[in-house]
């Protein structure tokens, strides 16, 4: 560790130094590899069979020959949640500006949000396969679910953060409602709605993969469930590092957009 | 240093009888006056009181920004219906946009009031030069100092060339030297371009360091006391307190929070 933090300060002397999040990826990759030789030996030291647990070569190269079959569920799977979570984003931003501006509406609708809210999301499913029938629409409207109270509460208190006193400033410019909303309140409600978006995103990738459990004929949910019916079992350890590698891609898009949209926001170390 | 000299620049304003109460029935709180105002154009006047005496409603009725209850307002002879646009405002605390840099919180004025960008432009870098401010246009306001977030928004409130300024306890919220310095500044700008200015403060050095004339108002609901005109030479130095003029004047508006057994202002 000594020797490593000589490297960084000493700098140039010893060639270019690591950035820092190539560091801590090159760790995780190490500990990641770690992780599956401990497995490896012991899946193979202990004789477990693969119908019980696979070994990580086994699911890894079934990761490999199947990958094909695996992509095109991980993009039915990134189509579901990106049209849910979308759909959830555009709902949610516009109704809780119009939560927050109209008194009676927040006093009536609220305590509705609320119930939702706190109702377990995947209830619903069963209701709407009966309305929708079995398809990728029943998983789209739970990721939808899933992801826009997050989004709808966090807006909210964006709305609200704004100090009422910069509409003195910007009634006295003359500003329109339309300026005032797209200069002023939007802008400075976007940290708060990212955050919203965020916990929308972790709630989207784990509505999804549930949705398509119950209630889909395409996905990685759905080729999961199909190769748990087989006991597939090194299908469905693939199938979940694609989901986990999903979650990745949606995860760090929502990060990295965060930093695009909001250049402002990013603050020294 | 007559500020008679060099008007045509600011606006007048005239107040009469102007309250303010707030709610109706039995929950009404009578929060202003009535109150009488006249200030000439260019004129630097000082409301000093207590905390929660109506400072601040009676900036806002006289801009137009809060409906009064009762009384008339005339800017420039004409009488006050909605919003003045020939206005800055400068609060307490900076009220600069987070996203937007340092000359872009400025410039805010220019997009909204659709004004010509290169020209505000230039005029917002001269503001920026006067109020020590270059290098900082390109910074987001996290990345300022207290001092110079409130110089941003002194800057924007005066860009658009406004006829009134009106500022409510604008430095309240800095330290001292920052306080000491951005007050000099504000008086150069001040005298070089004459708008009318009405500041509130809780502060007897500023209003004596800054005003022409100082009016003195009551608990609430606020009324105005007293009218002291400071006749002190300009620029004023920044330690007043070593000035024995300075003295008198401060000692003269102590001496009337006193008899009003007012302590928090």
């Amino acid at each position: 560790m000594a020797q490593m933090s000589t490297v960084e300060t000493s700098g140039g002397t010893r060639g270019p130094a690591l950035p820092a999040w190539l560091k801590s990826g090159l760790l995780t990759i190490v500990a990641v590899l770690i992780v599956m030789g401990v497995w490896q030996v012991a899946a193979i030291a202990f004789d477990v069979p693969v119908w019980l647990v696979p070994k990580p070569s086994d699911f890894m190269a079934r990761f490999v020959s199947d990958f094909p079959l695996l992509l095109h569920h991980a993009f039915e799977t990134s189509k579901t949640l990106l049209m849910g979570f979308a759909l959830g984003v555009l709902i949610a931003v516009p109704l809780a500006f119009a939560i927050t501006s109209f008194g009676a509406l927040e006093r009536g609708l609220f305590p509705v949000i609320v119930f939702l809210n706190i109702m377990p999301k995947t209830v619903i499913g069963p209701i709407l396969i009966v309305w929708f029938g079995i398809g990728p629409l029943v998983a789209v409207l739970i990721v939808f679910l899933m992801s826009f109270f997050p989004v709808l509460v966090d807006s909210m208190s964006g709305f609200r953060a704004v100090d009422p006193r910069l509409y003195y400033i910007t009634r006295s410019m003359g500003a329109s409602p339309a300026q005032t909303f797209f200069r002023i309140r939007l802008p400075a409600s976007m940290d708060h709605i990212f955050a919203g978006m965020k916990i929308g995103v972790v709630k989207a990738v784990e509505g999804v993969i549930i949705a398509e459990f119950i209630a889909s004929s395409a996905g990685l949910g759905y080729l999961i469930m199909r190769a748990s019916g087989f006991m597939d079992m090194t299908l469905m350890f693939s199938g979940l590092i694609m989901a986990a590698l999903v979650a990745l891609v949606f995860n760090s898009g929502m990060s990295i957009a965060e930093v695009v949209l909001m250049p402002w926001a990013r603050r020294s170390q | 240093m007559d500020p008679q000299k060099n008007q045509g620049t600011g606006a007048s304003i005239v107040a009469r009888d102007i309250t303010k109460i707030y709610g109706t029935g039995p929950d009404a709180f009578h929060a202003l006056g009535p109150i009488d105002l006249d200030i000439k154009p260019g004129e630097f006047v000082s409301l000093i009181g207590p905390s929660g005496c109506g400072k601040s409603t009676t900036m806002l009725l006289v801009s137009g920004l809060e409906p009064i209850s009762q009384g008339h307002v005339e800017i420039d002879g004409k009488p006050l219906t909605k919003p003045i646009s020939e206005i800055g405002i400068v609060f307490q605390d900076h009220l600069l946009l987070d996203f937007r840099t340092a000359i872009q919180n400025v410039m805010l004025q220019q997009e909204i009031r659709k004004l010509d960008k290169a020209d505000m432009r230039s005029r917002a870098d001269a503001l920026f030069e006067q109020l020590d401010l270059v290098g900082a246009e390109d910074k987001y306001p996290w990345q300022l100092s207290g001092g110079m977030r409130q110089r941003v928004s002194i800057a924007r409130a005066l860009v658009h060339d406004p006829s009134m300024l009106i500022m409510d306890e604008p430095f309240g919220a800095l330290d001292a030297i920052s306080r000491t310095q951005i007050r000099h500044d504000l008086e150069m700008l001040w005298l070089a371009k004459r708008k009318t200015v009405l500041f509130i403060t809780h502060s007897i050095e500023e209003a004596v360091g800054l005003s022409d004339r100082v009016l003195v108002m009551s608990k609430s609901p606020g009324r105005i006391v007293e009218e002291i005109s400071i006749d002190l030479p300009r620029p004023r130095p920044a330690h007043l307190g070593e000035y024995p003029e300075f003295a008198v004047y401060a000692k003269k508006i102590y001496t009337i929070f006193e008899k009003l057994g007012v302590y928090n202002f």
